[in-house]
């Protein structure tokens, strides 16, 4: 793994050299970080929690990262794929059963209390175990975290859990809140959840509903010399169209997270001043999945699911919906993925005379109408490419005799009928991979998950097989073993098709050329900032 | 001077008439034009207009021919608009007749009803009825009708009030018809001119109504449609400006032609009351 990110540091070194060596004379590119500064940007979510020790998603990242920091965040060149932030070194004992976390020494909370391992004691079993989202099943076999000493935190388990999983989980689910303030009250309700305190470079300035976010410098950061911004601005954008035009008229400085339409990027990418930035989402992969619901019977038979993936021609995917900003998937792991990927599985080629051939064998004939069946498909709506993909899968379906009718839903109603009610025979979803299988990419497929979880298993899909793998994937210690038991898991969804990968993505970037270190980590969008600067 | 040719006199109805025969042209030929699903895909996508001649409005983001999509879509606009304005004058006419020929306690409640359909602004009606319901077509027409059937209601109710005094209302009770039958064979055929003359307009508004729906997503996404095609078009608006102006154009030509033509109807009826 580190001969390729050398190799690819080089190349990408090259090119920005090659890049500069054009554009310096005109743009005068500043290689040294310069101080102060409000950099404004595009936010089309307005979230109302705010504490991302709860809410570990994407949405809420991308405001409290910079406020609230986790103990290590994601890099391209360090160990493990891991900088370190709250924590200096982390270690897993042999056995599984703990795991011990150095604490950086001197950090304040931005109300000037120390900050120590109680807060990490505190926010691990107050928090990300109990309530939130991605860590109830990581960190679900977490028994008591010991504190020796201010700076010494020893989570230990009840069952061996693999150091494995918890490293990857770092980056997304560690989030340290204060114990000071959240030890009293109910945690739900404390009023940090919208105006969140944490140790991280910026401090949380104001909220207008329906027009920025404010968060301002925090001067007793541990980072030397940094941040290096006075200020940032998050201007609600909700109107995915307006980031382009705000960005030409100098209102705004950066849209992240494809804020820009990706069939604008070819045109903005030639207005002066401005740049494209694919890079900086490495950690962040989206993944395009036809969900099924296996409760309809002719969904059930994996002929039929064979068919439909034959039926899907992927390339097109990519370079029609997504415009060639993405991947085609061949499983449930994506292939950027360092650790895990294996491409040795089952694949499906767009083959529409196979698709139609294992429809006839499965024994489901066209009718008069050159239909065999009708079906009803739901496409999540939260990204313009998954209701597009909705529409060209429509007509890949009709193009082997299946007739999909498709239902429209906003985004509560979509989650209320696909994964509490289960009114779908075929959904678009964009799950979202963390870094390791376990964090939320195995629930995606296992058996026995409780109605109205959202982004898990839904179709009723139950394979004891697969089931039986995951498990004994959640308890092998040795990272090769377990490395080697994900790539039995791809092999065997490829295989079963649970569910359909299509494509994986990330985003996109628009940033003015004064903005500088700019995805300079595989989370960059939902990192801490604390280095960012605006050049003159 | 026959309706027709006096109605065929009036410049703007001719070009009303004009458009609207052009739109039900469209509509009619669609099939025939453009066999098989207008959705499908048919060329490489974001194909600019008049670049290919075997699609020559070009092709939307997933590479669907415009022309296509722009011809079928007539169908879906002039059905809910055709649709949603008989439902409306049909509901308008039987409440404002009952009302009107009843009086009373019936009347009072039943415009009462109708005053709070009016206070309600119709597209708010409509969208919160199909974020309920659910999109589809049927259901679009259902939710545009209940915005518009008031209007008719209180035009005939108006007509029923002046009609019921008539000496053939007069006679008809006198031979023993049955207070409903004489409301429905006697009163609302005479009743009904000016709520026809309103149909245009209530046309125009629903085939709007329909395509705002669309726009924001709450259209039948299995039928195309010209707002669901301008909302597409929007994505994408600063480098294929085209896939939202041509739906745009036929939107704004049809609605024209509609209230050129009602406006012709009215003109018209209204010379012939005037002659009478």
């Amino acid at each position: 793994m580190s001969g390729f990110t050398i190799s690819r540091r080089k190349m990408l070194a090259g090119s920005a050299m090659l890049l500069a060596s054009t554009a310096m004379p005109t743009l005068g590119w500043a290689q040294t970080p310069k101080k102060g500064g409000r950099l404004v940007l595009a936010a089309d979510s307005e979230p109302r929690n705010l504490n991302p020790a709860i809410v570990a998603s994407n949405g809420v990242f991308f405001i409290s990262s910079k406020i609230v920091e986790t103990l290590a965040e994601a890099s391209f060149d360090g160990k493990d794929g891991l900088a370190p932030r709250l924590a200096l070194s982390w270690e897993g004992a042999a056995d599984g059963l703990s795991a011990t976390f150095k604490l950086r020494d001197g950090v304040k909370w931005h109300d000037g209390k120390p900050f120590t391992s109680a807060d990490v004691a505190f926010s691990a079993l107050q928090i990300w175990k109990p309530l939130q989202n991605l860590g109830r099943t990581v960190f679900k076999d977490l028994a008591s975290v010991e504190t020796p000493d201010d700076l010494t935190a020893v989570f230990k388990f009840a069952k061996p859990t693999p150091f494995q999983l918890i490293r990857n989980a770092l980056p997304a689910l560690s989030s340290v809140v204060p114990k000071h303030i959240y030890e009293v009250g109910k945690i739900e309700d404390n009023p940090a959840n919208t105006a969140p305190i944490g140790t991280g470079p910026f401090k949380f300035g104001e909220y207008k509903a329906g027009q920025y976010y404010r968060l301002t410098k925090n001067t007793d950061y541990w980072g030397k010399d940094e941040p290096y911004l006075d200020e940032i601005i998050y201007q609600v954008l909700p109107d995915r169209t307006s980031a382009a035009s705000a960005l030409e008229a100098e209102e705004i400085q950066l849209a992240a997270f494809s804020a820009v339409p990706l069939a604008d990027l070819d045109r903005i990418s030639k207005v002066p001043g401005l740049k494209v930035i694919t890079k900086g989402y490495e950690g962040l992969t989206y993944q395009l999945v036809v969900e099924i619901n296996h409760r309809r019977k002719e969904l059930a038979d994996l002929k039929v699911r064979q068919a439909i993936a034959h039926a899907i021609d992927k390339d097109f995917v990519v370079k029609t919906v997504f415009l060639g900003y993405a991947v085609t998937a061949t499983g449930p792991v994506p292939k950027n993925d360092p650790q895990f990927y294996t491409a040795d599985v089952p694949t499906y080629a767009f083959d529409v005379a196979k698709a139609n051939a294992l429809l006839d064998e499965a024994g489901y004939k066209k009718g008069a109408d050159g239909n065999r069946f009708s079906l009803k498909l739901l496409p999540a709506p939260y990204f313009n490419e998954t209701k597009q993909f909705g529409d060209y899968l429509r007509q890949a379906l009709a193009a082997v005799g299946i007739d999909a009718q498709l239902v429209n839903n906003d985004s509560a109603a979509h989650i209320k009928a696909v994964y509490t009610d289960h009114a779908f025979d075929l959904a678009v979803g964009p799950p979202v991979f963390r870094g390791d299988p376990a964090i939320s990419t195995t629930i995606l497929v296992q058996s026995g998950i409780p109605d109205g979880v959202p982004f898990s298993n839904q179709g009723g899909y139950k394979n004891d097989a697969l089931d039986a793998l995951i498990a004994k994937a959640s308890e092998t210690l040795d990272t090769t073993a377990r490395t080697d038991l994900y790539k039995e898991f791809q092999k065997e969804v490829a295989a079963d098709l649970p569910l359909i990968n299509v494509a994986e993505w990330s985003f996109i970037s628009v940033a003015r050329d004064t903005v500088g270190n700019i995805a300079n980590n595989p989370r960059w969008a939902v990192s801490n900032w604390a280095d960012t600067y605006l050049a003159d | 001077m026959s309706p027709i040719r006096r109605f065929l006199r009036t410049p703007e109805a001719v070009a009303g008439a004009i458009l609207l025969a052009a739109l039900i042209a469209m509509a009619l030929i669609a099939p025939l034009l453009f066999p098989g699903d207008p959705q499908a895909i048919a060329g490489p996508a974001l194909l600019p207009p008049f670049q290919d001649w075997s699609l020559p409005l070009g092709t939307d983001r997933l590479g669907r021919d415009v022309l296509a999509e722009l011809f079928h879509g007539a169908r879906t606009s002039l059905a809910v608009g055709l649709a949603a304005a008989a439902a409306a004058l049909a509901i308008g006419s039987v409440v404002g007749t009952l009302a009107g020929f009843a009086g009373g306690v019936v009347d009072e409640v039943l415009m009462r009803i109708t005053d709070a359909f009016q206070t309600v602004p119709s597209f708010l009606l409509a969208l919160a009825f199909v974020s309920v319901v659910g999109p589809s077509l049927g259901i679009v027409v259902i939710a545009i009708a209940l915005g518009t059937w008031p209007g008719p209601a209180r035009i005939a109710r108006a007509e029923v009030l002046s009609i019921r005094e008539r000496d053939y209302v007069a006679s008809a009770r006198a031979i023993g018809m049955h207070p409903l039958e004489i409301a429905f064979r006697e009163v609302l055929p005479n009743a009904l001119p000016p709520g026809l003359a309103m149909s245009s307009v209530i046309v125009a508004a629903a085939i709007l109504t329909e395509a705002a729906l669309s726009f924001l997503g709450l259209g039948d996404p299995n039928r195309v449609t010209w707002g669901g095609m301008i909302a597409e078009g929007r994505a994408v608006l600063r480098t294929a400006p085209f896939l939202s102006i041509i739906p745009g154009i036929a939107l704004v030509l049809t609605v024209l032609g509609v209230y050129l033509a009602g406006e012709g109807i009215v003109e018209t009826t209204a010379v012939r009351r005037g002659l009478s």
